[in-house]
């Protein structure tokens, strides 16, 4: 059985009357890339500055390797990398500067053919200070600073923002490869394709309160497919209903596009007994399913 | 304490230092170098003096003229001003950004997911504050004591010179304290450098209010300043026990409380 690498209990954050998360209960386990979606202001962000210590929960417990992320903040993060989604590198500083100045609180040895390496594979120039940088360049410098302490969990807050795709696809590569050697990912996003491209768990995050959690696979598979009729007629197609049609996509003339939650021989039984001229059956795209579960 | 934060700090807030002392350690020097015309000025300056209303002359923080025949009494008279309201406005600026710039400039997520505990931050800021102060006041101190030197040959009394900058040291120290307690309690983070120069310049108002006005006087006990003897001309001054008391246990507990409020505060960037 895997061991679990974040275990969230009933975690609560309000900031005054107002709702952060709600009673989120949350378990990412050790090698996983673990899918955090949710749209703006779902507690995605909440959560992980929770379990970053940044802020105090109202109530409930969170831990990460066992250890509570409050009492034992410090040991936590020394295994703990983490690229935020909108945070500033001292600007004075020079890139390789800033990254030493990072590693040194880890204790660890200044890797430089790591520092080079990581900084080849973005082509970074070390050399240049921060203030210099543009969003996409920082993004960079973030990306390496959280991996150059080889952390065991890295926790990331929307972080391919201002990556153009060839800096995103080698992100990726280097997520996997990290992961591959043992890493646990834990990474948030509203960008549905990325998570669905890396992420075997996920976990839906709405309105403070998560609402889904499941293998990526089977959340797919097990509730909802996406159903595409063209009927003989217009009537048959503005009439249509049937049990565990959850929302409807389209509706224009003789076709039909609609999710579906039912049982599929019982949608087969029913449709066979109508004149169509086509069917499709297909699975939906994890932002269909995202989308279904905000509407 | 961590070493790395701290010397990185030091670094960080070195050229703010550097200039501050610069600018306090010119005009301390400037107005002393003024000293040897002053007294040979003195019965002009006298009779401008009379015209002076007696409130305008203690605003200014002479309550007798002739303590500023003494090259410690001319000192002591402008070194409140420079030393002092500039001292505790440097104090204040630097200690209430320490640790809040790290929010406003968004850097704190980059610090705080660092094994290190908030403890540690705070200590290792506080450090830097308390050095940088100690260090600005050693070297205007010390810039001071050489133009007294410099442009007066007869007796001087080095203890109350050592004294009377004691007290500069302890009322910067409370306002480096109260700097850091403040930006403990912002909740979202933004500079506060207005305030806390508004706040110096606040207590000094309160505190020549009561000198100028007698039904002020009480009043002038909410202000630090007000518990620091200027009169360093005078044969008995020293630094009264209990205000060495009053500066210690009101920086302690000032930061005290910061310590307690930014263990427990909810970083926002």
């Amino acid at each position: 059985m895997n061991q679990s690498v974040i275990d969230i209990s009933d975690l609560s954050k309000y900031y005054g009357k107002n709702r952060g998360i709600e009673r989120v209960n949350l378990v990412v386990n050790e090698g996983e890339i673990f899918g955090f979606i949710g749209p703006n202001g779902a507690g995605k962000s909440t959560t992980i500055r929770i379990l970053l210590n940044l802020i105090f929960p109202t109530r409930g417990t969170a831990k990460i390797m066992g250890m509570d992320v409050i009492k034992q903040s410090k040991q936590i993060k020394q295994l703990v990398g983490y690229i935020p989604s909108d945070a500033n590198a001292y600007a004075s500083m020079k890139v390789q500067e800033f990254l030493s100045y990072c590693l040194r609180f880890h204790k660890a040895k200044e890797d430089i053919p790591r520092m080079n390496d990581l900084a080849s594979r973005f082509e970074l120039d070390l050399k240049r200070k921060v203030s210099e940088l543009s969003m996409g360049n920082r993004k960079k410098v973030s990306i390496i600073q959280s991996l150059l302490h080889r952390p065991k969990l890295l926790i990331l807050d929307e972080p391919t923002t201002g990556l153009d795709p060839l800096m995103q696809s080698r992100f990726f590569e280097l997520l996997t490869s990290e992961n591959k050697q043992g890493m646990t990912v834990f990474f948030s996003s509203h960008i549905l394709n990325e998570v669905q491209m890396l992420c075997k768990q996920v976990a839906i995050i709405k309105e403070g309160k998560i609402i889904q959690q499941e293998n990526i696979d089977t959340l797919r598979k097990k509730q909802l497919k996406k159903v595409h009729i063209v009927f003989e007629n217009q009537s048959a197609a503005e009439s249509f209903t049937i049990r565990g049609l959850e929302q409807i996509l389209n509706r224009m003339d003789r076709q039909l596009s609609f999710m579906f939650s039912g049982n599929i021989n019982q949608l087969v039984q029913h449709l066979s007994g109508m004149e169509i001229s086509n069917l499709i059956i297909e699975e939906p795209s994890l932002e269909e399913i995202f989308m279904h579960f905000y509407q | 304490m961590n070493l790395n934060l701290l010397f990185k700090e030091l670094q960080r807030n070195a050229l703010s230092f550097t200039l501050w002392t610069l600018v306090i350690s010119v005009l301390v020097s400037l107005t002393m170098s003024f000293f040897p015309t002053f007294l040979q000025n003195q019965s002009k300056v006298m009779g401008m003096m009379t015209v002076i209303p007696k409130e305008a002359l203690q605003f200014k923080g002479i309550s007798n003229f002739s303590d500023m025949l003494s090259p410690l009494g001319f000192y002591s008279v402008n070194n409140i001003i420079y030393m002092m309201v500039l001292g505790s406005i440097f104090s204040v600026v630097i200690a209430s950004n320490i640790i809040l710039k790290e929010e406003y400039n968004k850097t704190a997520e980059y610090l705080m997911v660092r094994p290190i505990t908030r403890g540690e931050i705070f200590m290792s800021k506080l450090a830097v504050v308390i050095f940088f102060i100690f260090l600005l006041n050693l070297v205007t101190a010390l810039i001071g004591y050489s133009t007294i030197k410099l442009v007066h040959s007869g007796p001087f009394n080095s203890k109350s010179f050592v004294v009377l900058s004691a007290y500069t040291f302890l009322l910067n120290t409370l306002f480096g304290a109260a700097g850091l307690f403040i930006s403990t309690l912002v909740k979202r983070p933004k500079p506060i450098t207005t305030l806390g120069i508004g706040m110096v310049l606040f207590f000094y108002f309160i505190y020549t209010l009561s000198k100028i006005t007698e039904s002020a006087t009480q009043i002038g006990y909410l202000s630090p300043f007000k518990f620091v003897r200027l009169d360093a001309g005078s044969p008995e001054y020293k630094l009264e026990p209990w205000h060495l008391l009053y500066f210690l246990g009101i920086s302690i507990i000032l930061l005290t409380i910061s310590y307690r409020i930014y263990r427990r505060k909810d970083i926002y960037t």
